[in-house]
């Protein structure tokens, strides 16, 4: 992939969940400043992939190796992951009735800055830069006194990821389906958010089944992910073409 | 069937006889008939089935004698010791059970009747087996105070203890009265702390009437010393469409034991009872609470939450009985404890006896560690594990702390609860 220097690099890994295999020897370079979408089948590793790099407890690296901007990512606490720069959108957020969203937020983004040597947010500032991303996730402001997801529905709680990646501004987030169970607005709100964060230094990885939200989020590069390794690569045409022509024809040919 | 040794019966006849000097007249009948019974009835042990989690060892040790009785050794109460007061509320301070008039709104300034007896007012015979505890405050008992609030009148009361004596030289038995009448409202706080770092033996027993379309709201706080000893035995009645919420928090004494009945006796009483309870070290934190529905159309809401760290027992005991009759009986019970220790025990167990049809009963009951996803997700925003089980300590503890609708008194009790946690970092929540 050329003299760019890799963000994440991923090479030949080999991860289990519950002992059984999922992840069977994945390669993969994401550069800074790119978007790159991982697709496949249901049970093609998908998520297991999205987890592994979030440090899940439960998903076993068995082999292979991870470098997030030249540290052995594996290694980390997922704590550490978080302030060094890595973001989950969870597929299915938890709720956390009694903790409060702002607070979250507040602590997500103070444990960063503390990492990095920097004082605490000033919590004025702060709320007004809570509320200028919300306003752009069209977020009521009830959403504040909130506790973490709590009665939010399926697309209110795919929103709060993408407030929390807008909050947070990571290096590299990974969302996980991010795109599944939202109506076409939902979709539009969403992918608002993450196109706004693109640029130059950071970089995302899209996990979805469909190509829906890749209409709205144009990535650089589309990755067909199939018994735990990626199968074809190409670029915004092929999940065109997998629309068209459904995974079978890529799992075949990866046969 | 009494269950108390030969020796702890002479102990408390000869320390009751001491007592008795200082009563006169009805007063020292009313004391005698009650050890009569106490010594009939026993004190309970953790044979019976409702008492399995309490700690009763210390029974055997503890001196019975009122500090109150036995005169001065006591650490002096002053003013500054005592925690702010809560905005409209007219404070009442005892001090090992008796009333303190120098640190005390006046009697006779408060929107309901208060009055100090000898002890010896109220019932004396135990109304079941699990109130024997009250007994023993009733044979030993210096002091009571009555409550009442007139019909439609409004009240706002706190009735504050200090357990100041050493355990060693005498006990601290609170007695309560409370009567809510027809259509009256009351806030009561009702609140036990220690004088000083000294062990002390607390012993009260309070009941509550509410009348007809009346409401209590009863803020009931036992925040003693990591020493102490505590047992107290709370009776209430309902009336018809009477309504009691009785919040409760215990993050005190060294071994504590609350005994609570109500009783809904009238139609479309309701009743929420919402217990918080904090245990570390090798602390025993237990609570029966029998809930009993024999009116039609009444409701009950049973929340608690325990937390249990270090060596510490913390029990729940809430049975729900619904008599025959009592149709159209409404209630829920949500039991959760949460182990945050490597010695810790938690024991949750709700009952429910249903003697009638046509009811709507609900339970659930819990013991088990954080969630591991809810810790998965904070974590993977950065937050330290500590910070992370912290939050989520302070959340399970919620559902029962944001019943408390008096914003002055909530604060207080969080602050004490985030000390329990142990936690400074929480009180940028608060």
């Amino acid at each position: 992939m050329g003299a760019r220097t890799a963000m994440l690099s991923i090479e030949d890994l080999q991860a289990r969940v519950d002992g059984k295999p999922i992840l069977n020897g994945l390669t993969l370079e994401v550069g800074a400043g790119e978007v790159h979408a991982i697709m496949g089948p249901n049970g093609s590793g998908k998520s297991t992939l999205a987890y592994v790099l979030a440090g899940r407890p439960g998903y076993e690296v068995t082999g292979g190796r991870v470098l997030f901007e030249g540290r052995d990512l594996i290694t980390l606490a997922p704590e550490e992951r978080a302030r060094a720069g890595l973001f989950l959108g969870f597929q299915y957020p938890v709720e956390i009735p009694g903790v409060n969203n702002v607070y979250l937020l507040k602590a997500a983004v103070n444990a960063a800055r503390k990492a990095r040597g920097q004082p605490e947010v000033d919590a004025f500032e702060f709320l007004g830069l809570v509320r200028e991303k919300m306003a752009l996730m069209r977020m009521e402001d009830s959403f504040l006194s909130r506790g973490v997801n709590e009665g939010f529905s399926g697309g209110e709680k795919k929103r709060n990821e993408i407030l929390q990646m807008l909050v947070l501004e990571p290096r590299l987030a990974i969302l996980d389906e991010t795109d599944s169970g939202l109506d076409i607005d939902a979709l539009k709100v969403v992918a608002a958010g993450v196109n706004s964060q693109r640029s130059p230094e950071r970089a995302c990885v899209l996990v979805t089944h469909y190509q829906r939200l890749l209409e709205y989020v144009t990535p650089d590069f589309v990755h067909v992910l199939v018994r735990g390794r990626i199968a074809k690569s190409g670029d915004r045409s092929l999940a065109l073409e997998l629309e068209r022509r459904g995974y079978d024809w890529v799992a075949g040919e990866a046969a | 069937m009494s269950s108390l040794t030969p020796a702890l019966a002479q102990r408390l006849t000869a320390e009751h006889a001491s007592a008795a000097r200082a009563l006169t007249g009805p007063a020292l009948g009313a004391a005698q008939s009650a050890l009569e019974a106490l010594l009939a009835a026993g004190l309970p042990s953790t044979r019976d089935e409702n008492w399995k989690y309490a700690n009763l060892r210390t029974l055997e040790k503890l001196r019975y004698l009122p500090a109150a009785t036995a005169g001065g050794h006591a650490a002096p109460v002053t003013a500054a010791l005592l925690p702010p007061t809560v905005p409209q509320f007219a404070r009442y301070v005892f001090i090992d059970g008796v009333l303190a008039p120098g640190l005390s709104a006046p009697l006779g300034g408060a929107a309901a009747t208060l009055a100090l007896h000898d002890g010896t007012a109220g019932t004396v015979t135990a109304g079941s087996a699990d109130e024997r505890f009250a007994l023993l405050n009733a044979a030993f008992a210096p002091q009571g105070f009555t409550v009442g609030v007139a019909a439609a009148a409004t009240a706002r009361l706190e009735l504050l203890f200090i357990a100041a004596a050493d355990a060693e030289h005498g006990a601290s038995y609170p007695r309560v009265q409370v009567e809510v009448g027809p259509g009256a409202q009351l806030a009561l706080i009702e609140r036990h702390l220690s004088g000083a770092e000294l062990p002390s033996f607390v012993n009260g027993a309070v009941t509550v009437a509410v009348g007809s379309g009346g409401s209590c709201a009863h803020y009931r706080l036992q925040h003693l010393n990591g020493r102490s000893t505590y047992f107290d035995t709370l009776t209430a009645r309902l009336a018809a469409r009477a309504t009691y919420r009785l919040h409760g928090t215990a993050t005190g004494g060294q071994s504590a034991r609350s005994t609570v009945t109500v009783r809904l006796e009238g139609e479309r009483a309701e009743l929420t009872l919402a217990v918080a309870a904090l245990g570390d070290r090798q602390q025993v934190q237990d609570a029966y609470a029998v809930v009993e529905h024999s009116a039609p159309n009444a409701r009950t809401e049973q929340i608690f939450r325990g937390i249990a760290a270090g060596r510490a027992r913390v029990a729940f005991n809430g049975k729900i009985v619904v008599a025959p009759g009592a149709s159209g009986t409404d209630s829920r019970q949500s039991l959760r404890g949460l182990l945050a220790g490597p010695g810790a025990e938690i024991d949750v167990r709700p009952q429910l006896e249903i003697y009638t049809d046509d009811v709507r009963c609900s339970h659930g009951a819990t013991a088990g560690k954080l969630d591991d996803d809810m810790l998965f997700y904070l974590l993977s925003r950065g937050l330290t594990r500590e910070t992370a089980q912290r939050l989520l300590k302070w959340a399970f503890l919620g559902d029962v702390v944001a019943k408390i609708e008096l914003p002055g008194l909530r604060r207080q009790i969080e602050e004490r609860l985030v000390g329990q946690l142990q936690d400074d970092t929480l009180r940028e929540l608060l």
